[in-house]
């Protein structure tokens, strides 16, 4: 796809691509364009009994609209401070193309797909966030998954060795370079990997990697800290993510000091949502929570310069015998980019205890 | 007798303004003397100044023959392939001088110029035209341009113009007319004086009865059936034939 | 009837007059208007080209080489802030487009690109850069450049880059200064001309209305009072025919536009971007005030001026032509230079009537009877046409220059192209063969005529002291120097110049680089190829004209081995061979199925059709300009005559024939504008210098011969004549309505001398 660039400034422009149907579309197609209509292109869309395959699926999916490499990280400095932070890269395409078809050559300055990176660091009720936006095509950003690599400019999360990482960040005023060491296999969430994010089937491939073992420094102010403490590593690509009618979500990914992790997200509709998640025990056996084996429920509510954001919340899952409260701590967790959402470290109080991280998009 | 100057006979003239005809000159005929003076008189569009263009081939009769120096012109002439316009330029170049009321002078010519430009175009020498503003007090002024002395001396400049021609006929139109009393009667001695001097006919065209009555003739053309008519200044040993 | 109902009286009695002033006003306007509207256009368009990077900085590789989009993904991966700029040149009327990357410029901030003005990077001529790259692909020339903001620390560089300026092609701001400057220049002269023309109708009018005038001050009107009215009678008359020229400006500047577009990209590289209505205000006003001023500025201004009083003076004149023509000829700025030119058109403007009338007066002298008339009368029109006759000879004499300018630039244009291509056939080598292959291939090719080898590319200059702020320079290399080019006319040359130059012991350089930094034979330059500089004599300058860039010529052998051209191509004669047949023998040389041959006819068409748009623009102001001239001395000599129509009617009082007068009346009219011709003739000459040898050389760095086109001259001559013929027809009518008793006003107005 090759249009005229008409948008009235770059970033308004940047926009418009990452929409990707901006013009066409007058209503809102979903948060972050996540719910656009994918009938008119050539874009596959993942279904019920899609397999995810390793390690390919770590690399892109051109023939999908939308992807993300994710990767939140729950850290402690030496001084004993709790130090949250965040890396996510995008993938936006403007064109499907099949994967065996070579892609165009960078001299062309092709224009198939658009990258955003999002960069955040949470500490002493403070937050850092930095974005970056590049055209894929021409090297400046890219993933690779033999061997496992992604970057977007000098942001760069690259494997290093078999089941090791580096993930090298750096904005004005603060940067974070860590080591990090990845135990355990990828779980994958949903079906086999398909994880459905609508009652009538749609949905997208989504797998994680929860063990991670991190240790680095992170500067912020000049100032450098070291840093050690645990991960949580997502994939997840999609042609359409939302479905009409869905206005954002709000997820959740935890570490319990009981050794389970439970991922868990809620897709708002006007009448509640759509409930899914996954319980992942210290053997690593998965266990898909359906709507009715667990709950969320907003306990606790926050005024923010962008608006009211729910930060404290009640999820209880009855047969693993848990009822905890998920705390924001304070501070203002926005990550002020071109679609702004909320993305703040937690920490989990109750049946049990522990920390992770939480994201609230659509408010 | 010598043969007339000018005759006149069954002359007429209209002219059209829009959809109406005026009748300005209807079957005027005359004759005038040769040496003789006449002047015409009448209200303001009497046909004046007609008269003495038609008696000078400016303008064309509507009806009527002239003769003038004997050479004959009829009404409908022009119309002959410009031959009566040639031979009335040849007239006027060489035996009518024409004398206006004012503006008789080329602009950018000195009055000395002007005369000897005017001698020259009649065939008669240049040398005397400085004699001729002398005989008319203008021996000063000779180098001067028109509009550098006043509007009698411009006038008597045009008669020394006109006399350096050696006209058979000299034809004025208000001679004085833009002049004021006492200048006019300057420049009418002079115009008179050398005319009686030179013996050429003279026919003005002038609303002033004491200038009307130093002419020998006179034409009213006032009256239904103009008449020429002797004045008290023709000697009685020459009456009207 | 109202006091202003009877001063408009006597354009009851001259509808003509009052057409003829409506006509002028019209025709100044619209005239104006297109060239101040098209000068506008272009400035905006300089000036948007230079927003969008002003300021701007550039990385380029230490090694000479061109940047790629790998040099850009690995200089953003290094954490560098850069975007790509690919500036795509098409062939005319196409254009240049420059292709940029949104997502790219995100980084800059507040300092990207063109963020200055208020549809930065948005629509022509910017696009996106992959839409770019593909017209380059498509034919187009593509350049890409890597630019970085301001903030970047030329400490945080990775290695193997360092910092330039940026800005769109070499000088481009000066130079399109330039350019415009000499279109306003052209403008004003224009201006100066029609204020003219207004102001001798207008007078013309004025003189015949002195009558009523002086009447109605008998009347008991004041003055001011009068003059308040003709005051409002001309600012009304202004306003309704300032409003149909400033249409008619827009579609001459319309009309024009698309060859004054392709004279501006083809100049300077930079597109004429349409502009929207826009102001219409700043012309109508500037419109007005110049009629208004001509009309009435002597009556209330210089009355308070002192100094004017004397600007009309001969004296004044004298010494004001003496100080322009010390000024053209030595100033060493474009402002003092066209303050010169001023100098010398006004004095010109104050002495020509003067001159002219003094030489009729003084021919007049020596003649008798009608012949000292005619020169006295002469005499008197110089005085009384002095207005329109200084237009007629500013419009003819800027006619002659732009003629023996655009002439000159085309027959040396023509001479140069034709040295440049002395070659019958171009070969583009093509990417990815080996060049070697077709040099091996050509010389072992019997019966072949003269070839050799173009490279081109970059080279950057420096200063013997080291400092870096010299610029980057076009590198034109040719291997073996030969005939092809040896016959080239060199501006200055050192002995052996040639065969110096083919020995590989020195350059030459184009006249452009020559004049910019002060190269003459003898002196060395040292430019960097390939990250290693090189100090070598300058053995000869030679003409390289209708681009402002600088150009290095060298012998292949000066060149690096590693050297990698931005282009190369073989030129040959193909001597005893069918061009076809050599052709082909390259292909298979190089392996490649496609390998065209380009002759050297359709290089020159292409170039001619670019000369031609170049000059469309100005050839048209000219012309347009000699009409309005022309024309308004027609007017102007009618008007004039009207007024003087008894005297001519007192020739055939004193017995001229109507041929007789009508042949003095042919007579006088066709010695005006004759004269006219002859005195234009002096200062076009002198203008043709100026434009040559002074403003060229100042404003676009190359100058050219003086030459002159004396059947030009003629042919402007016969034009004049022709223009006196018309005027004497015309008199000749008004002649035959023979109403022979003087009008006294009209007399008196036209009875001056």
């Amino acid at each position: 796809m090759s249009r005229h660039l008409n948008a009235h400034c770059p970033v308004l422009l940047a926009l418009c691509l990452m929409l990707a149907a901006c013009s066409d579309t007058p209503e809102p197609a979903g948060f972050a364009g996540l719910g656009a209509d994918v009938t008119e292109e050539a874009f596959a869309q993942p279904a019920r009994g899609d397999d995810l395959r390793f390690p390919d699926d770590f690399g892109p999916h051109p023939d999908h609209r939308i992807e993300w490499w994710y990767l939140t990280a729950n850290l402690t400095t030496d001084e004993g401070e709790p130090l949250g932070l965040q890396w996510t890269q995008f993938r936006q395409s403007l064109v499907a193309r099949n994967p065996l078809t070579p892609a165009p050559p960078a001299h062309r300055w092709p224009l198939e797909a658009g990258w955003m990176a999002h960069a955040a660091v949470s500490f002493r009720e403070q937050h850092w966030f930095a974005e970056k936006l590049a055209r894929g095509g021409t090297g400046q950003a890219e993933a690779r998954a033999r061997p496992f690599e992604v970057w977007l400019d000098d942001w760069h999360l690259q494997a290093t060795a078999p089941g090791h990482w580096r993930l090298r960040v750096r904005d004005q005023g603060w940067s974070y370079d860590l080591r990090i060491q990845v135990e355990g296999d990828p779980v994958a969430h949903g079906d086999r990997g398909f994880s459905a994010k609508t009652a009538g089937g749609e949905g997208s491939m989504y797998f994680s990697l929860v063990d991670l073992a991190i240790e680095g420094e992170v500067t912020i102010d000049g100032m450098t800290h070291a840093v050690a403490g645990r991960g949580w590593f997502d994939r997840e690509w999609s042609s359409q993510f939302l479905k009409a009618g869905q206005q954002g979500w709000d997820w959740f990914a935890l570490h319990l000091d009981s050794g389970d992790k439970l991922m868990a997200f809620r897709l708002r509709e006007e009448d509640g949502g759509y409930l899914s998640g996954s319980w992942v025990t210290p053997e690593r056996a998965v266990i898909p929570l359906a709507a009715g084996s667990f709950s969320l429920e907003v306990t606790g509510q926050r005024q923010t310069g962008a608006g009211t954001v729910p930060v404290q919340w009640r999820i209880r899952v009855p047969q693993q015998g848990v009822d905890v409260t998920i705390t924001a701590p304070p501070g203002q967790y926005w990550n002020d980019g071109l679609f702004p959402y909320w993305e703040s470290p937690v920490s989990v109080r109750g049946s049990h205890r522990g920390d992770g991280y939480m994201e609230l998009t659509g408010y | 007798m010598t043969e007339p100057v000018v005759q006149v006979t069954g002359l007429s003239k209209r002219f059209a303004t829009g959809a109406d005809a005026v009748t300005v000159l209807a079957e005027l005929s005359f004759a005038l003397p040769a040496g003789a003076s006449l002047a015409l008189t009448g209200r303001s569009g009497s046909g004046k100044s007609t008269l003495l263009n038609l008696l000078c081939g400016l303008e064309a009769p509507e009806a009527g023959r002239l003769q003038v120096f004997g050479e004959a012109f009829a009404a409908g002439d022009d119309g002959v392939a410009g031959d009566a316009s040639a031979r009335w330029a040849r007239l006027r170049r060489r035996a009518i001088g024409v004398v206006f009321q004012d503006a008789n002078l080329m602009p950018a010519l000195t009055l000395l110029e002007n005369v000897r430009l005017r001698a020259t175009l009649a065939g008669q020498p240049t040398a005397p035209a400085a004699d001729w503003l002398a005989r008319l007090g203008l021996a000063e002024l000779a180098n001067r341009y028109p509009d550098q002395v006043s509007g009698g001396q411009r006038q008597r400049a045009a008669l020394a113009m006109v006399f350096a021609m050696n006209p058979g006929l000299i034809l004025a139109d208000e001679p004085t007319g833009s002049l004021d009393h006492h200048t006019a009667d300057d420049v009418a001695d002079s115009l008179f004086s050398l005319q009686q001097h030179s013996g050429c006919g003279l026919i003005l065209a002038t609303h002033d009865p004491a200038l009307a009555a130093r002419c020998q003739y006179r034409l009213d053309l006032g009256h239904d059936r103009p008449e020429l008519a002797a004045t008290s200044a023709l000697p009685s040993a020459a009456a009207p034939p | 009837m109202t006091l202003f109902a009877a001063l408009f009286s006597h354009y009851r009695r001259h509808p003509l007059q009052l057409l003829a002033l409506a006509l002028m006003i019209v025709l100044a306007t619209t005239l104006w208007t297109g060239v101040h509207h098209l000068t506008d256009r272009a400035r905006v368009s300089l000036a948007e080209s230079e927003r969008a990077v002003a300021g701007q900085q550039q990385l380029v590789r230490d090694d000479g080489q061109p940047v790629t989009v790998q040099d850009f993904a690995n200089l953003r991966r290094a954490g560098l802030c850069v975007m790509p700029w690919l500036e795509v040149r098409r062939p005319p009327p196409a254009g240049r487009v420059i292709g940029v990357d949104p997502f790219a410029a995100t980084c800059f901030g507040d300092q990207a690109p063109g963020q200055a003005g208020s549809d930065a990077l948005n629509g022509e001529p910017f696009l996106d850069i992959g839409e770019a790259a593909q017209l380059s692909t498509n034919g187009g020339e593509g350049v890409l450049s890597l630019l970085v903001p301001q903030t970047v620390d030329p400490a945080q560089l990775p290695p193997g880059y360092q910092l330039r300026g940026f800005s769109l092609g070499p000088a481009t701001g000066e130079l399109g200064e330039s350019f415009l400057l000499n279109l306003d220049a052209l403008g004003v002269l224009v201006l100066l001309i029609t204020a003219l023309l207004v102001r001798s109708v207008y007078q013309l009018g004025l003189v015949q209305r002195r009558e009523s005038f002086a009447l109605l001050t008998r009347f008991g009107v004041p003055g001011g009072r009068v003059w308040g009215w003709l005051l409002a009678e001309m600012a009304a008359l202004t306003a309704l025919c300032v409003l149909p020229g400033l249409w008619l400006g827009r579609w001459l500047a319309a009309l024009l536009g698309g060859g004054f577009g392709a004279a501006l990209e083809n100049l300077f590289d930079t597109p004429l971007y349409a502009v929207g209505a826009g102001g219409v205000a700043v012309p109508a006003l500037v419109m007005g005030a110049v009629v208004l001023a001509a009309c009435f500025a002597d009556r209330r201004l210089l009355r308070y001026l002192p100094a004017a009083r004397y600007v009309g003076t001969w004296p004044a004149a004298l010494v004001g032509l003496v100080v322009g023509l010390l000024l053209v000829r030595f100033a060493t700025v474009l402002g003092w230079l066209f303050a010169g030119i001023a100098l010398v058109f006004v004095a010109v403007g104050v002495l020509t009537p003067r001159a002219l009338a003094g030489m009729a007066q003084w021919r007049a002298r020596a003649g008798e009877g009608l012949g000292k008339w005619r020169r006295r009368e002469l005499a008197v029109v110089f005085r009384r046409l002095a207005l329109p006759v200084v237009a007629l000879q500013f419009a003819v004499a800027m006619v002659l220059a732009v003629q023996a300018l655009v002439s000159t630039f085309e027959n040396t244009f023509e001479v140069w192209l034709g040295q440049r291509l002395e070659a019958e056939f171009y070969v583009e080598v093509p990417a990815f063969v080996a060049v070697a292959d077709g040099v091996h291939y050509l010389d072992g090719l019997a019966g072949l005529g003269d070839w050799h080898l173009v490279q081109r590319g970059r080279a950057q200059l420096e200063s013997a002291g080291g400092t870096p702020a010299l610029p980057q320079v076009d590198l034109f290399a040719i291997s073996p120097v030969g005939p092809l080019v040896t016959g080239w006319t060199l501006l200055v040359a050192a002995p052996d110049a040639w065969s110096r130059l083919a020995a590989g012991e020195g350059v030459m350089v184009n006249e452009q680089l020559a004049r910019r930094q002060g190269y003459e034979p003898g002196d060395t330059i040292t430019f960097r190829l390939d990250g290693r500089a090189r100090t070598l004599p300058v053995l000869g300058v030679y003409a390289d004209y209708g681009r402002p860039a600088g150009e290095i010529l060298t012998a292949g052998q000066v060149l690096p081995a590693a050297f990698q051209p931005r282009f190369v191509s073989f030129s040959i004669n193909p001597g005893a061979l069918a061009m076809d047949d050599v052709r082909q023998g390259l292909a298979a040389a190089w392996g490649t199925e496609a390998l065209t041959a380009r002759d050297n006819q359709s290089i020159q068409t292409l170039a001619s059709g670019v000369f031609d748009q170049t000059f469309l623009l100005t050839r048209a102001i000219t012309v347009l300009t000699l009409v309005l001239a022309g024309a308004s001395l027609l007017i102007m000599g009618w008007v004039f005559f009207t007024t003087r129509v008894w005297y001519y009617r007192l020739l055939s009082v004193w017995g001229l024939t109507r041929r007789e007068a009508a042949n003095q009346l042919r007579w006088l009219a066709v010695a005006l504008t004759g004269c006219v011709a002859l005195v234009a003739l002096p200062l076009g000459v002198w203008l043709t210098w100026v434009l040559v040898a002074r403003i060229n050389p100042l404003a676009f760095g190359w100058s050219l011969p003086m030459a002159v086109y004396p059947g030009f001259w003629l042919e402007m001559l016969g034009w004049c004549l022709l223009i006196g013929v018309v005027i004497s027809l015309l008199m000749g009518r008004q002649l035959r309505g023979l109403t022979p008793a003087p009008a006294m006003a009209n007399v008196a107005a036209g009875g001056e001398r």
